[in-house]
């Protein structure tokens, strides 16, 4: 019998026993649209993942303050009195060879106000290298000059989200915000920044309502409240006041963030060593910061992925191991009730070979099709759970081409016995059966 | 050279640890074009004897020739080949694949051949029992004669040089049964060689030669003498 024919008989058959066929089918429908709703979704969050890192930059570094409370908040009081400060800063720059941007941030927080309503905004002083290490962009006006910083100009630039709330749609440069009775006037504004919808990372807030002014105006006006070290200590606590109370000199001013560019990707690991070695030994072996490494999340975030899909390919293998042996039941009991059937095609001319292959091709037909069906459910599962769980997905041709391939290979092998059975039927007492 | 050479054939089946003996060592010959039942009470091996030159089964001694291909010791797909060129066989309970369509089921040796199909042969072997205008009918649809036709064209669609009859009119009301074997006497004088298997005398008297069987042996092999030629009633 031609293949074609065969083929054909096995749809015959099939479509003679909807309801039956159907059933079968589910295990394998259910089996593969899992398979590739689940990895959608992996594949989704891998996707939202990778964009939040690489807009954080793959070739950044950032040294974060950290706050230290408890038992070692006395110790870190006593050796290293200011956390992140200015001075560190400028040790990343002199030991760090890779560094392209050393950029200092000091964030705040406090109302400002346009017109009447207060906004309660982070106030971030920094220098003009942050809008490259930021990757932001200007959308009106200017950013931050040297020159600004030189003559200690009360100017402010505005995020997006700022503005908006400042002063609506109307124009604000040149105009003037009021932050802490200073007044600052509005130089530019910053093009809106694409924050993903899951915060994955905490690294990663919304830049958008941030307002920017030069970081020695910002020493200046404003201060920063210690968070890294709380000590129990009345006494102690009575000498951080008195110290922020005094002028500091500018090297010793506490610093929110160090951000520091560097060449490639494959220079932030060794420059993050270097500079925690600097670190360390500018605080004594205190920890009141943290590097943060976006290409080291990027790596740690693709080990989770990982895992995630071995567990996922574990259950959808099982969900297929399960509608495989479903096949192979149905096909069994298919195979006796067409006892009298094989009798009559063997009777007429068909060998045992054909009736092996008709059998399989039928088990091969049903798995093909759910499998298409499954195909079909699992993109428009993962469309209904991008619709309805506001999650990202990503469909993949691998995944599709993967369970597809699995589920025709669950036909072949569960197919077989049944197949087997079918061909070892004696002829004559197939024909005189029931 | 004759169609069938049979040569002290035995059949024995073994049953738990008895060996019983179905065919105890049988021979004769058959030559192209002649028109043989086979008698004889149950148990008395004909419906063995019909396995074993149907090539549905081998014999366990003796030699068996078809059209001059020793099949007594043919593997298992040879003999399918035999049945599917050689053969055409007709069944008392007719033996159609339920849901096919009478059309369908005069092609399936046809696909079993390797020569495609050849739906316009069809056609022509069903017009030729007088189905003409029953192609799609599926079995269900058709009557016991109806249905025995369509087992007949589908044994002639390959052109076999032999037609096997199992009781071919045995599960018919008698009128039926006479149309059938009006059917294998037409196929007989246009020179295809006929073999049923029968109980019925009546039935038998439609052959031009009649084996008698008992206990597993050939009886008796005689001419019929007045050989019945089947008249139809025509149908109201």
């Amino acid at each position: 019998m031609g293949i074609l024919d065969a083929i054909q008989t096995g749809l015959s058959e099939l479509l003679s026993h909807k309801m039956r066929s159907m059933l079968t089918m589910l295990g394998v429908i259910f089996g593969v649209a899992a398979v590739i709703a689940m990895v959608s979704i992996g594949e989704g969050a891998k996707q939202e993942a990778l964009d939040q890192i690489k807009q954080m930059g793959i070739n950044v570094i950032h040294v974060k303050r950290a706050s230290i409370t408890g038992e070692l908040a006395d110790k870190a009081e006593e050796r290293s009195p200011f956390g992140l400060r200015y001075a560190d800063a400028d040790s990343i720059t002199n030991v760090c060879a890779f560094a392209d941007l050393v950029v200092p941030t000091r964030e705040v927080f406090a109302d400002v106000k346009a017109g009447e309503r207060p906004v309660a905004v982070k106030i971030v002083g920094t220098t003009p290298g942050y809008l490259t290490v930021a990757r932001s962009q200007i959308q009106e006006g200017r950013f931050l000059t040297d020159i600004d910083i030189r003559d200690h100009r009360p100017v402010c630039v505005l995020g997006a989200a700022a503005k908006r709330e400042l002063f609506g749609f109307d124009d604000p440069l040149g105009r003037t915000v009021k932050a802490n009775k200073r007044l600052f006037r509005v130089v530019g504004m910053l093009k809106p920044k694409e924050v993903g919808s899951a915060k994955a990372f905490a690294a990663l807030r919304d830049l958008n309502s941030d307002i920017y002014i030069p970081i020695n105006v910002s020493m200046t006006d404003f201060k920063i409240a210690s968070q890294q070290a709380i000590p129990a200590d009345i006494v102690k606590l009575e000498k951080i006041f008195l110290r922020m109370l005094s002028r500091q000199s500018m090297a010793n001013q506490a610093l929110s963030e160090v951000i520091v560019q560097v060449q490639s990707e494959e220079a932030t690991g060794p420059s993050a060593s270097v500079i925690r070695s600097v670190l360390n030994r500018s605080h004594r072996g205190i920890r009141d910061y943290e590097i943060i490494i976006p290409a080291e999340l990027l790596r740690q975030s693709q080990q989770t992925q990982r895992i995630f899909n071995i567990v996922m390919a574990a259950i959808a293998s099982i969900s297929l191991l399960v509608g495989g042996i479903g096949i192979m039941n149905i096909m069994l009991a298919t195979v006796t009730q067409r006892t009298r059937e094989i009798g009559v095609r063997r009777c007429v001319g068909a060998t045992r070979w054909d009736i092996v292959r008709q059998f399989m091709l039928e088990a091969l037909v049903i798995t093909c099709a759910g499998g298409l069906i499954g195909v079909a459910g699992g993109i428009g599962g993962a469309r209904a759970i991008s619709e309805y769980a506001g999650w990202r997905t990503v469909v993949s041709m691998q995944a599709i081409i993967v369970s597809f391939g699995v589920s025709a290979l669950v036909g072949v092998v569960f197919g077989m016995y049944p197949a087997i059975r079918a061909a070892l039927v004696d002829p004559i007492e197939a024909l005189r059966y029931g | 050279m004759p169609l069938i050479e049979v040569q002290d054939l035995k059949k024995t089946y073994r049953i738990g640890s008895v060996d019983v003996p179905a065919l105890r060592g049988v021979s004769f010959k058959v030559d192209y074009g002649e028109f043989v039942a086979i008698m004889g009470p149950s148990g008395s091996g004909k419906t063995t004897l019909m396995n074993l030159i149907g090539c549905l089964d081998r014999p366990t001694s003796g030699m068996y020739k078809l059209d001059g291909i020793d099949a007594g010791k043919l593997s298992d797909s040879a003999r399918a080949a035999i049945r599917n060129r050689k053969i055409g066989f007709v069944f008392q309970s007719f033996n159609l694949l339920p849901r096919q369509s009478a059309l369908k089921n005069t092609l399936l040796p046809m696909l079993y051949a390797n020569q495609g199909k050849n739906v316009q042969l069809a056609k022509k072997s069903l017009e030729s029992v007088g189905l003409g205008h029953r192609f799609h009918h599926t079995p269900m649809q058709l009557s016991g004669g109806e249905q025995q036709r369509v087992a007949i064209a589908r044994a002639l669609i390959n052109d076999p040089p032999v037609m096997f009859g199992d009781e071919p009119t045995g599960n018919l009301d008698s009128a039926t049964g006479v149309e059938i074997m009006a059917i294998f006497q037409r196929l007989n004088n246009e020179g295809k060689t006929v073999i049923i298997v029968t109980h019925e005398p009546d039935i038998a008297q439609h052959a031009k030669r009649v084996l008698r069987f008992r206990d597993g042996l050939l009886e008796s092999d005689e001419e019929v003498k007045e050989q019945r030629i089947a008249v139809p009633k025509p149908r109201e």
